[in-house]
Parts: C-alpha cells; structure tokens; sequence
C-alpha cells in the first residue's frame, strides 16, 4: 500500500484526513469532487475547491479535479425525486457513497494509480479473519456509519479512514496548527447539494407541488397542505393549521402520508400513538460482510443521528426483512434506511418500506 | 515541470525579469512627479510605450497602458455606450472580456448580436454582413481564439465595416510573437493585447486606439495616460511588457518556424498510436503552435489527471473556479457534441518547450491511452 487518493471536499475533515496519511509517509493525492452543477454561471464550489487547493500546497501535495455531477444526477438525484414525489423521505447521502464515493470516485482513483482511496468520514474498518468491518467513528457525535453501511466488502476494503479515531475538536485543533484556511469551516448540514437552502425551495424547482388536504385521523379536514412532499413524519413545524405550545391538547405533528389520495395525516401531541410503532418492513437488505448476520438481536438507527435503539430481525429475507423494536419507536420514516449495528460495528442495513404495531 | 500551455500564460522571459526586478529595486518615483526619480519612472514608461508601439506598428499616442486585455476590451466596449449607434456584432467564441461585457452592457443600452462560426471555428462574412444595421457602431472580432488557435478573416470584415462607417476591434491577446501584427497594415479602430502571453508579466497590457483623442477613460481619476486610464503607472511591469514586445517581434519568425515543428511532431507522433483524435478547428487558419485535441472514449479531467502526474502542463477547454470541467462554449458553438468535448485537451507549445521534451509528452500520452 503506497499510494493513496484522498477525497477532498475543502471541509476540514478530508483536509486533517490527507495530512495523517502525509504524515504516516504515504504518497499522497487528493481528487476534489465536483457532483453538483449549480444552474447559476457562478461557480460555488470554488470556495471549497481553493480551501483544498491550500491544504495541498501545505501538505506538499496533488490535486485534481473531477466532475461527476452526470453520474450523480443519473444515479442519485433522479431516484431522490422519485422518491420524494412517491411521498417518501430519501436519504441521498447514502447513496452518493455507495453509487458515486465508493464507486465513480474508486474507479477513476484506481484507475490513476491509488491503491486505496481515503475519506475524511467518521468512521472506522478494520480486517477481522477475511472479513473487513465498518465501525463507528471515535466520535459518536459525528459517527457517519450509517451513511456507509451501503459499501460492500470490495468498497470497504480499498478505502480507509484516518480521521475515524479522532474527536472533531481534534481535528480542528490539528487544522488550525498546520495552517490550513478551512479550519473553522462549518460543518456541512443537511443533504449535501441542498445545502443552506430551504428544502421545500429547493424541491419546488424539481417537483410541482400539488395541494390537498391535512386531516385528523377521523378524516376532519384541517387544513390544506402545499404538497405532501414538503412534509416528514414526526415533523412538527409548518403545518399552519395552530395548535403550538399553548393548545392544551399539544403541537400538531405529521403522523402519516397518504400519496395516492395526497393528504397529510396529523394529530396532536409528540407522544401520540400513532406516532410510535413496534416494527417496520424495510427491503433491499444489504450487508456489509456480504451474509446475513447469524445475531438477530441487535440495535438499529432508523435515521441518522437517532440513538441506536434494541430490536430484533423477525423475518430475513433476501428482498425484504421484519424488524420489531424493545420499544415502539417515533417516526419511522418510508424512504429512511434501518442501520444495524452490533455493538460499534456497523452490519448493514435496509430501506424502511413501512411499520406496524 | 513539462509546459505546454503557453496560449493560458507564459513564464517571464529571463531578460524581462531582469529588467523588471532592476526597476522594482532602483526606480520608485512616480512617472507623475517632476523630481528627477518622477523622470527616470516616466521615461521608462515611455521607453516601453515606444517599444509597444514598434512592435505592432503603431505610434506611441495610440497605447494605452491598461491591467491587461480583459481591461482594454472592457474599455472598448463600455465606451460604445457613449456612441449615438449602439449596436455591436461579435460571434460566439470570442472570450468571456467580450462575451460577458456585451451581455453586461444590454440593460445600459448597448445592443448586440453574435454571430455564428462554421466547424472550423471561423465566422462567415456573409454572416457579418447580414448582422449590420444602420445602429451598428463596432464589429469586435478576436484576431485568434485562445482555444482552438483559429484566425478570423479580420481583413475582409474591416473592409465591410468601411463600407458602413463601423469601427473595428480586435482582441489579439493570443497572437503577439505567434503572427505579425501591424495595426496600420489591418486597419483596425482598436487591439487588446496582454503582456504575459507573451512572456511578459501578468496584470499588464494594452489598448491600441487609432483614434485616442475621441477615446473616453474606464477607470477614472488622475490624468494619467493622456486621461485615458487614470492610476499611477505599474512601472516595472511596463517596462518587462515592452522589452517582452521587442523580444518577441524581433524573434517571431524563428518562433513561428520552431512552434510549427513542435506542432508537426506532435501531431505525427500522436496519430501514430492514437489514429482517432480529433484535431479541431481550421488546421489551416490556426496559430501556430496551439492544437486543441479531442480523445473520443476518454475523459478530459481524467487524462489531465494523468499527465499532471507526470508533471505534464496542458488545458482543457474551459476550467470553471473549481477546477472542473464544462463542456467548452467554443467547442459546443462548433457543434462539437458534450461527450467529445469533454474529452478534449489544449496544447499550446512555446519557447521554453524543445523537441525532447514533445517526445516526453507522447510517451507519455501513449501510455496513458494505449496502456498495454
């Protein structure tokens, strides 16, 4: 293992990520990724590209540039359409790892000599018998496994994680003392192409909104939405039809989405029944190792940065799986993956399709 | 590092920075001043004003000293506002200091149209001649692209716009040492030139005004530059720019004679293990020494990649801030399909470049593309 291309994004995370592997005596290049095509002729990746590009002359070393954002509309952006329009709430971040990271990203670094590919994720893996497995980052706070349960152990095995031991406040630490100008960058939130923008903007300008009813569980009409889309369930803000803090019954909240007849279910208060199930269906099962997990009693995150909640695999398909909670569970999210994990490692996971009690 | 991208800029000419760092060191006065330190700054700038203007055929009122030739072409053009005709033809593969300003001009007032180029990269006279109309007060066409190297029929268009009473403006930033230039000899109203495509510094240039009195100043302020561009001169880069022209016209036919055979043996020596590139634009009216390649089935930030690797220096067609690739305008406006235009290099050979050196880099392409 000599050479290594980094994944720089002119975040801060890549950028200490690069200079471990500096440091460790690899030969080193970064590849800044462009995904994204702004439709405005001003480029705004420029920003994050000279923040790279910094880092790099500090660092001693390459960068080039790539542009994948064909590939990534093809293969991440139309299915997150299809998905919101299907009422669905899409993780693309997921996906931007399994079909562009760990895929594109790896071809093209392969193909100019790397012989592993490393990201500034927090995350770790690690070579168990003939197995590698995915564990949590060191910083629980920023663990970003479940973004990478997708990868299969090919993907796995050609990348590592240098920064997956390190709290952020580290990172930054260790930024800041070599210079780099991202240092203090903020940490990007939200689904990477969205950005800072309102999401209901954003997907105004892909998706047209078609109105319709809010609704109790009775079927009393409320109120009307602007597109169910726009809705998650569980959300409790926006919903425009009163009842906040000072309604004695409680704050409305998204308890379901009906596409086919296009209403939005609600009902009030954040420990209404409807809102907590007991299990989920979720399908297109996929894990890590490449088997199923013989432990079927295991803890899952049902959405990024939930806590890791005790369940149990009831059905194992191929195709599809049953999974019931110790607890009932809030706000499982159609659309959302189930992410497993025994202990710290990191299993795999499903895409939720629907819950029950 | 192996360079051979000298149409984006090119390394300072030894004796130019020279020069420049004896002025930077001895020479502080301001060439306003009348102080003897004021003098010697002032003479030096017209010493390179009369260089300049050697070199291109001119007389030394009719430069102006400007930051560069995105500068002098604004200059130009925001100047056309001031006309009583405010309509401008200029085609689609002119540079964005054109393309750009024009675009930026509209809502002020100054109209436009630009006109189509066939897929040798080069404008139809006809098509000129139909975009004239009685508001028509500039053709502004560049003497050469600084993608694909192809050389405008500029002397026939300069005949059309007599015949209509219409000024000319030609951005030539790409050709200096590559062409001759002869302000006189074209006819041209106006010419924007930069000094380091030519082996001077950068952030330096030059606007050729036939006709300066009528001429009105972009930036504003003190009286510099006959009040055509106010701002206390950049002396030392004056100076390196106007040894950077005498160098280069007094060399240009050794230059030109040494970028064709780079040229030759490149494309030789390409075609005999890459028989599908793609060389575009006119391979007849073309600056010597710029070829712009396609590589079907490759992708253009890829092979940059790989050639960067090697320490090899070229371009693709038009760089975005973020380093990425977009499909070229000049490309697409030749009809040039995105997936073939995204497969696309520039190489623009120069004076630091030597036959050794172009056999490095098609080794160095050959086993890039033909890996065995």
């Amino acid at each position: 293992m000599s050479r290594i291309i980094v994944g720089m994004s002119g975040g801060v995370d890549s950028a200490v990520a690069a200079s471990i592997l500096v440091d460790k005596g690899y030969e080193v290049e970064g590849i800044f990724m462009k995904n994204w095509e702004e439709e405005s002729e001003f480029c705004s990746a420029e920003k994050d590209y000279k923040d790279a590009l910094q880092v790099c002359d500090i660092l001693g070393i390459k960068i080039h540039s790539i542009n994948f954002a064909k590939e990534y509309w093809e293969r991440v952006f139309e299915h997150f359409l299809e998905e919101y329009k299907n009422g669905r709430t899409p993780n693309p971040d997921i996906l931007c790892n399994t079909e562009i990271k760990f895929k594109e990203f790896l071809h093209y670094a392969k193909d100019l000599g790397a012989d592993v590919i490393a990201t500034g994720h927090y995350a770790r893996n690690y070579h168990n018998n003939h197995e590698v497995l995915l564990k949590k980052g060191s910083d629980l706070e920023k663990d970003q496994s479940y973004f990478l349960h997708g990868l299969n152990q090919h993907q796995i095995s050609s990348a590592i994680f240098p920064i997956g031991d390190l709290e952020k406040f580290e990172i930054r630490k260790q930024a800041k003392k070599l210079g780099f100008n991202n240092y203090n960058k903020k940490d990007s939130v939200g689904i990477c192409f969205i950005g800072e923008r309102n999401i209901k903007e954003f997907l105004q300008t892909y998706i047209p909104s078609k109105a319709g009813n809010i609704v109790d569980q009775n079927g009393k009409i409320l109120g009307e939405h602007d597109g169910i889309m726009y809705y998650t369930i569980g959300q409790r803000k926006g919903l425009g039809i009163g009842g906040g803090h000072t309604n004695q019954n409680g704050a409305w909240y998204v308890l379901n989405k009906d596409a086919i007849n296009n209403v939005l279910i609600v009902g009030q208060g954040h420990n209404h029944p409807a809102l907590y199930h007991k299990r989920l269906k979720a399908s297109n099962p996929h894990w890590i190792s490449g088997i199923a997990p013989k432990k079927h009693t295991l803890n899952a995150k049902i959405r990024y940065r939930s806590n890791d909640v005790p369940c149990n695999i009831i059905e194992l398909g191929m195709d599809n799986i049953e999974v019931e909670f110790k607890d009932p569970c809030f706000a499982i999210a159609p659309g959302q993956s189930i992410v497993f994990y025994d202990k710290d490692i990191c299993l795999g996971g499903a895409i939720i399709e629907s819950y029950s009690n | 590092m192996y360079y051979f991208d000298h149409s984006a800029t090119t390394p300072v000419h030894p004796e130019v920075s020279e020069l420049m760092d004896s002025i930077q060191s001895t020479i502080y006065g301001n060439p306003s001043s009348i102080y003897s330190s004021g003098q010697k700054a002032k003479s030096v700038v017209e010493n390179a004003r009369r260089q300049i203007a050697e070199s291109i055929s001119a007389e030394p009122e009719q430069i102006i000293f400007t930051s560069g030739g995105t500068e002098s072409n604004n200059q130009v053009l925001w100047y056309m506002l001031q006309n009583q005709k405010k309509h401008v033809i200029s085609n689609d593969i002119e540079h964005p200091a054109v393309i750009k300003v024009l675009e930026f001009l509209k809502p002020f007032g100054l109209d436009h149209t630009l006109i189509n180029v066939d897929s040798d990269g080069i404008i139809s006279i006809d098509n000129v001649k139909k975009a004239i109309n009685p508001q028509t007060s500039l053709i502004s066409l560049m003497l050469a692209n600084n993608e694909i190297g192809s050389i405008q029929p500029i002397k026939t268009v300069i005949d059309i716009a007599r015949e209509n009473n219409i000024m000319v403006h030609s951005d030539a930033v790409q050709c200096m040492g590559k062409m001759e230039l002869d302000v006189i000899g074209l006819g041209v109203d106006f010419l924007s030139l930069s000094a380091h495509k030519f082996y001077g510094p950068k952030g330096i240039g030059i606007l050729y005004a036939k006709e300066p009195k009528n001429m009105s100043s972009l930036i504003i302020g003190g009286g510099q530059e006959m009040g055509l561009r106010a701002g206390t001169e950049n002396v030392a880069c004056i100076a390196g720019m106007g040894l950077a022209a005498k160098l280069a016209t007094t060399s240009i036919d050794k230059h030109i004679n040494s970028l064709l055979e780079f040229e030759k043996q490149f494309k030789r020596g390409l075609q005999t293990f890459f028989p599908n590139a793609i060389f575009n634009g006119s391979q007849v009216n073309k600056l010597p020494g710029l070829i712009n390649v396609s590589f079907p089935k490759h992708r253009s930030d890829i092979l940059m990649a790989k050639l960067d690797r090697v320490n090899i220096a070229i371009s693709n067609g038009s760089a975005c801030g973020a380093g990425d690739i977009k499909p070229s305008p000049v490309l697409s406006a030749m009809g040039i399909e995105d997936t073939i235009n995204l497969s696309t290099l520039r190489f623009s050979f120069g004076k630091s470049n030597t036959p050794e050196q172009i056999n490095y880099l098609l080794n160095q392409l050959k086993s890039i593309l033909t890996p065995e």
